[in-house]
């Protein structure tokens, strides 16, 4: 994901806009991080430069814990315990 | 047929597709076999220019074509593509609208993306983003966008009411669509309808043409033209197995099928918010 087009990207569920970026891993563009939806909670990952903006019923549960527990250290308290649709507490 | 086992289906097709890096054959319905996807889309209106500016992959072949939409593109638009897939449009559109614009693809294929992504690195694309999202639910600011592009997937959606109240909530005011997509004139036996196979090849998820409009008009768009309409080339329908099963089946004759198939039409629209 390139940051100059991160203006125009919103939570696919609540629509809330901006959505709150963190990377954990940047070369020319962002290969790893997170959007976080203050509106709703949800979280979405960045895999391999691609942002994931499904919506909860394409979501695969499995996919998304694994991205989680991937990385746990950089990820804000809030998404690894309440993120939206999964998280590593609930 | 319930929509979520739709919208798995499609998925499940185009990502096989996706992965076997030619479509032909890969949607029987729609595919004339043996063209390959660079002749397919010069039949359509693409030119040989912009054919040949485009990474090599980019293009699978799946679209019914949408150079006019292309052509109306000025330097810094923001552009959205429903329904990306391999980002040939995509990329024919961040030529168009230069670096002081910008082109979105979404697409729910996760392996379509893949492609595109690397399509993108190979022709060193500065402003195109890929993003894996749904048409119903796109993760897009309102207002945000000053063309939406969509070349033959809305017919695909299960709620097409959604997908074109979600692009008018996330175009600019005066903000345009330009699409292609199949329609029908008449609606369709439902030995066809229901055939997978004619599904993921456009046809049996397509709608009524009115009705489409009607769907376009009930979203809000205001001079709903049809910028173009055409029989789509359907001639391998016949030769899809589900098809001849049913021809069998049901004792319908070839010519009956021929006469359907001249029922389904590819049409471009343009409207304004």
């Amino acid at each position: 994901m390139k940051r100059r087009l991160l203006e125009i990207l919103a939570c696919p569920m609540c629509k809330h806009h901006p959505l709150e970026l963190k990377v954990f891993d940047e070369k020319q563009e962002i290969e790893e991080g997170v959007l976080m939806c203050e509106g709703c909670g949800r979280w979405y990952p960045i895999i391999e430069t691609i942002p994931h903006m499904l919506p909860d019923d394409l979501r695969e549960e499995i996919e998304d814990k694994d991205f989680l527990k991937k990385w746990k250290k950089e990820l804000p308290k809030r998404v690894l315990a309440k993120g939206k649709p999964f998280n590593l507490e609930e | 047929m319930k929509d979520e086992n739709l919208r798995k289906i499609v998925r499940k097709k185009y990502s096989k597709i996706a992965k076997e890096e030619s479509s032909c054959c890969g949607v029987q319905s729609t595919c004339e076999c043996g063209d390959t996807p660079e002749a397919k889309s010069k039949k359509i209106g693409y030119t040989e220019e912009e054919l040949s500016s485009i990474p090599k992959g980019a293009n699978m072949g799946l679209g019914c074509g949408n150079p006019v939409a292309l052509a109306s593109l000025k330097e810094g638009e923001v552009v959205l593509d429903l329904g990306s897939g391999g980002g040939f449009d995509a990329f024919l559109a961040a030529k168009r609208v230069g670096e002081h614009g910008k082109v979105i693809g979404v697409d729910m294929t996760p392996e379509m993306l893949e492609k595109a992504r690397a399509n993108a690195k190979k022709g060193k694309f500065k402003n195109v983003e890929f993003r894996l999202g749904e048409i119903e639910n796109l993760p897009v600011a309102d207002n945000s966008v000053d063309i939406i592009i969509s070349n033959c997937v809305i017919n695909l959606s299960p709620d097409k009411e959604r997908v074109f109240n979600e692009a008018h909530r996330v175009l600019r005011d005066g903000g345009r669509v330009m699409i292609s997509d199949i329609v029908l004139l008449e609606k369709l036996p439902d030995f066809l309808k229901n055939s997978v196979e004619a599904l993921t090849g456009c046809v049996a998820g397509a709608m009524l043409k009115d009705d489409y409009i009607g769907t376009i008009k009930k979203a809000g768009f205001k001079d709903i033209s049809t910028v173009s309409e055409s029989v789509y080339p359907i001639g391998s329908l016949i030769s899809d197995p589900k098809v001849k099963s049913a021809i069998r089946k049901y004792k319908i004759s070839r010519e009956q099928v021929r006469n359907y198939a001249k029922k389904v039409v590819s049409i471009k629209l343009s409207g304004i918010k």
